[in-house]
């Protein structure tokens, strides 16, 4: 763990995520106003001593739906993680592992899947389910976990043949053991790089549906609902968008600057050759 | 290549129908009575097992018969064709700007690793990928439809001088297009750097092949492989942002066609719509393998 | 301690000298001199041998020479003299026409020296164009005659194919054609059959022997088989922790050699003349960490002559006259070294 704080990218991104993260944890504590409250004497005013950034067009304050968002966009991040980590591990790691028949099908089911561009997979999922931040997350695992599952698949592939696995097959474990115990666990790491990209799109495309009328609904205050609402008034209340676009774009760099950070530290090889940094 | 064309064609089948509720009636909306729902019910073949509906449908597909939009009473397939055009031009013009921008900009960086023109490319391309690009678009219909009157803030016009298209496809293509190439930049870069630190580089170097020409001549031939993929890749995402610049453009195209669909309950269109989609998707995939078959003389053309 | 090996009769008939010559490579633990104060001589027509384990600076060495030094890696110092010239000193435009012209280089492995996407026949031409004024025709027939040479069966049809075609031992040929292709003076081997079959190993030598005899070429070896420096070479360096420790005649053999290390690689080597079960004999220790090494003789720690001894630990010995001026050792207690390892 020290080695990856000490890459730079790494660090920052991390610090960033923290931040957010207490921030989401503390909206409660942090937002001057309830996000959905409205202040109808004080539509679309400009940023004030009383509202820093200035309020929408149902006179709810911008700074204190920011913060509430951050909630948002962080649970979405985690949870597509945690779904299309577990999902998309398993499915690429029976695959990878299985070999034969079973491999050939789940691989061409992923191809589909793979085939379709994720945010159009997003996209109908929550149509046909309907725009919640349920549904959004589990349409964007969905529509993740085959890449989580892609690159699983290959990366078991190269350890299946390696000794230690032989050998505990020899001593009798049963495949699912040793899957679990060994395969796995082995083959995280460079998994763990997909997953903070997933996470990262993921973000963005939440913000996409929402944006688009798709995602989560208002009166939820989410960042991609925010710039959707600012949008009829860009030239008038720029803020208001340009303000909710900022706070996913730091989320955003922060996520890639981790996984950069981990890709970095996890394949010496590279960087060794190369000296290579993805900033 | 058909498999997975009709694979992506039945998930999407499928998944319609995964809706709760049932389709008749939300269209019918306010005239939904037990009768008439039954009746349209059975005028859509809804009513008919999901089996039956779906071997119909491929059956009529086949033929190009997409079904009918319960919307404009038009045929499915038509509406799709219509919109075809403007999401091309969009694509089209937005992976055309990508490629031009973000592959040189990638090998640049490569080539000049470590320096500030590689940190400020790679910055750049960090920025490109992290905002949202219906923000980037906004801000950009912020500065140079408002602010700067340089472009028209609608992503399209109806008359019918192609330098008004245009200059009307400008704007729009140039955010999608910048926004790919981010993505392209930085993939390309981590191919160069790749290649650039294979064996053969520092054979050709220790022949005394002059620098320029391994970068330009050797390394880039090499490099062009994993390229191709990166090309192929961000071509099927790029299609996801093309939906939402077309959306904050209010640009017509596939994009919009099957987001209004969408809100309609439209599925006929809907399907029509993402059966085109997945298509482009296929097609460009298997032009690349075609053209990866005959850069790599290591791969045999099937 | 360079005033040796500059003074010693070689130096005026070698080709390629070497004196002082420093890299180091900047790590996480430091800076790491990869290539310490190297000096050594070549002659026109001789093979030197350079000997040591994995990471004892011998590629690094020769990579230095022809200044292709990966970063973060840098030359820090020394001079390199060929042909009457100091290269280290060169404009990098004058020491790329060096670079396969006068002195060439062929690597390890084979596999993964040659371009995939280009046909063999390309490549060569590439190396020729770069060199000469031969127009594409002219450096193609060049090229065949050059397949020719390294004895590549129908090398009309085989320059067109592309290296994946290939045999490793023809891939490997085919590196040695690209390098001698241009009558270079020196040719630099490093570790030429180590990713080779042991067949195919003694005819990639003989090969090599025989160019060097045909081409008057000064030849240098790396490997870390002993075997094939008796073989086949006329005088080995021995390298340890990236200096040099040992310059020798291989007239002499590595059972009387003077330095203890040396000493210890000879004896290391499993014997057919003694019971078989006799255990093997390891020099003790562990390889150096370059980035800690201690202040005086690199070997110290592991050496059966001088471990603990004060003056091995507090000085670093420098690379000096023996019995005589052509063999340098650079261990000031070699009269202490049984006579030969016969004797042991």
């Amino acid at each position: 763990m020290r080695r990856h704080l000490r890459h730079p990218s790494f660090s920052v991104g991390l610090f960033i995520l923290v931040a957010l993260s207490i921030v989401a944890v503390a909206a409660p504590l942090l937002a001057p106003y309830n996000p959905t409250h409205t202040d109808l004497m004080n539509t679309l005013a400009h940023p004030s001593a009383s509202y820093l950034l200035g309020t929408d067009e149902y006179g709810r304050d911008i700074l204190s739906r920011l913060i509430w968002g951050t909630r948002i966009s962080l649970e979405v991040a985690f949870a597509v993680v945690a779904l299309s980590l577990t999902l998309g591990s398993l499915i690429g790691g029976v695959a990878g592992y299985a070999g034969g028949w079973l491999e050939r099908i789940i691989m061409v089911c992923n191809d589909i899947l793979l085939a379709f561009p994720g945010f159009l997979l997003a996209l109908a999922l929550v149509a046909a389910r309907g725009s919640s931040l349920e549904n959004v997350i589990l349409a964007v695992s969905i529509a993740y976990t085959p890449r989580v599952a892609a690159v699983m698949r290959s990366v078991v592939i190269t350890i299946r043949p390696r000794p230690f696995i032989e050998a505990s097959r020899a001593i009798g474990m049963s495949p699912a053991r040793v899957l679990l115990r060994h395969v796995l666990p082995n083959a995280l790491p460079p998994v763990i790089v997909v997953t903070t990209v997933s996470a990262a799109t993921a973000i963005l495309a939440e913000a996409g549906l929402s944006f688009l009328g798709l995602g989560v609904q208002p009166p939820t205050a989410t960042w991609g609902n925010i710039i959707s609402d600012g949008q009829g008034y860009i030239t008038s209340n720029p803020l208001i968008s340009l303000s909710a676009g900022l706070c996913i774009a730091v989320t955003v760099i922060a996520l890639n600057l981790l996984g950069d950070g981990l890709r970095d530290t996890l394949d010496p090889q590279m960087r060794r050759y190369t000296g290579e940094r993805m900033l | 290549m058909g498999i997975t064309v009709i694979g992506m064609v039945t998930v999407v089948f499928f998944l319609l129908r995964a809706i709760p509720g049932d389709p008749a009636t939300y269209m019918l909306g306010d005239y939904a009575t037990v009768e008439s729902v039954a009746a349209l019910k059975a005028e859509l073949g809804l009513d008919r097992p999901v089996w039956e509906q779906y071997f119909s449908f491929v059956r009529r597909a086949l033929t190009g018969d997409m079904g009918t939009s319960v919307v404009t009473g038009q045929p499915a397939f038509a509406e799709v064709i219509q919109s075809i055009p403007w999401s091309a031009a969009l694509s089209i013009s937005g992976i055309v700007i990508a490629v031009l921008v973000g592959v040189p900009m990638g090998v640049m960086s490569a080539v000049r690793q470590g320096t500030f023109a590689d940190l400020f490319v790679m910055l750049g391309a960090l920025i490109g990928i992290s905002f949202p690009v219906f923000w980037v678009g906004l801000v950009c219909i912020l500065l140079f439809a408002h602010e700067i009157r340089l472009f028209p803030a609608l992503g399209a016009s109806s008359s019918s001088d192609i330098f008004t298209q245009v200059h009307h496809l400008m704007l729009p293509a140039l955010v999608l297009g910048f926004s790919v190439a981010a993505y392209i930049a930085r993939l390309t870069r981590s191919a160069m750097l790749e290649v650039l630190g294979q064996d053969f580089v520092r054979v050709a170097r220790a022949m005394g092949i002059p620098e320029r020409r391994i970068v330009y001549g050797l390394a880039l031939r090499n490099a062009l492989i994993p390229v191709l993929a990166v090309i192929g890749v961000t071509f099927a995402w790029s299609l996801g942002s093309a939906i939402l610049v077309e959306a904050v453009f209010s640009r017509p195209g596939l994009g919009s066609m099957i987001l209004k669909a969408v809100f309609a309950r439209d599925y006929q269109l809907v399907q029509a719509g993402v059966f085109v989609l997945a298509s482009a998707v296929v097609l460009v995939n298997t032009t690349l393998d075609i053209v990866y078959g005959l850069v790599d003389p290591r791969v045999s053309v099937s | 301690m360079n005033d040796a090996a500059e003074k010693s009769p070689a130096a005026s008939t070698s080709i390629l000298t070497v004196s002082d010559l420093c890299t180091v490579f900047p790590t996480e633990e430091g800076l790491v001199t990869t290539v310490d104060a190297v000096s050594f001589s070549l002659k026109a027509g001789e093979t030197l041998a350079v000997v040591g384990e994995s990471g004892s600076g011998k590629t690094m060495t020769f990579l230095s020479v022809l200044r292709l030094v990966p970063p973060p890696g840098r030359v820090m110092g020394g001079e390199v003299w060929f042909d009457g010239t100091n290269i280290a000193a060169l404009p990098e435009q004058q020491m790329r026409e060096i670079r396969g012209a006068g002195i060439a280089m062929v690597f390890q492995d084979p596999l993964t020296a040659l371009n995939p996407v280009f046909t063999i026949g390309d490549q060569m031409i590439e190396v020729f164009r770069a060199h000469t004024t031969m127009n594409r025709r002219q450096a193609r027939a060049r090229a065949i005659e050059v397949l020719e040479r390294v004895h590549i069966p129908s090398p009309v049809q085989r320059i067109d194919d592309y290296p994946h075609q290939l045999s490793g031992g023809m891939r490997q040929r085919v590196l040695i054609a690209m390098a001698i292709a241009l009558r270079p003076k020196v040719l630099i081997a490093d570790e030429p059959t180590t990713a080779l079959d042991v067949t195919v190993q003694a005819q990639i030598l003989e090969l090599l022997a025989e160019l060097r005899s045909e081409l008057g070429m000064g030849m240098v070896l790396i490997t870390h088989d002993l075997g094939l420096v008796a073989k086949y070479a006329d005088r080995v360096a021995v390298m340890y922790a990236g200096r040099v420790v040992e310059t020798s005649p291989i007239a002499q053999g590595f059972g009387q050699s003077r330095h203890p290390y040396t000493r210890s690689l000879f004896r290391s080597i499993p014997r057919l003349d003694v019971p078989a079960d006799q255990a093997l004999t390891a020099i003790e220790g562990q390889p150096p960490n370059l980035a800690k090494l201690p202040e005086g003789c690199a070997f110290e720690p592991r050496c059966f002559l001088g471990n603990g001894r004060e003056d091995c630990r507090r000085e670093r010995p420098l690379l000096a006259p023996t019995d005589t001026g052509l063999h340098l050792s650079a261990c000031p207690h070699w009269p202490n070294l049984p006579e030969s390892e016969a004797d042991a």
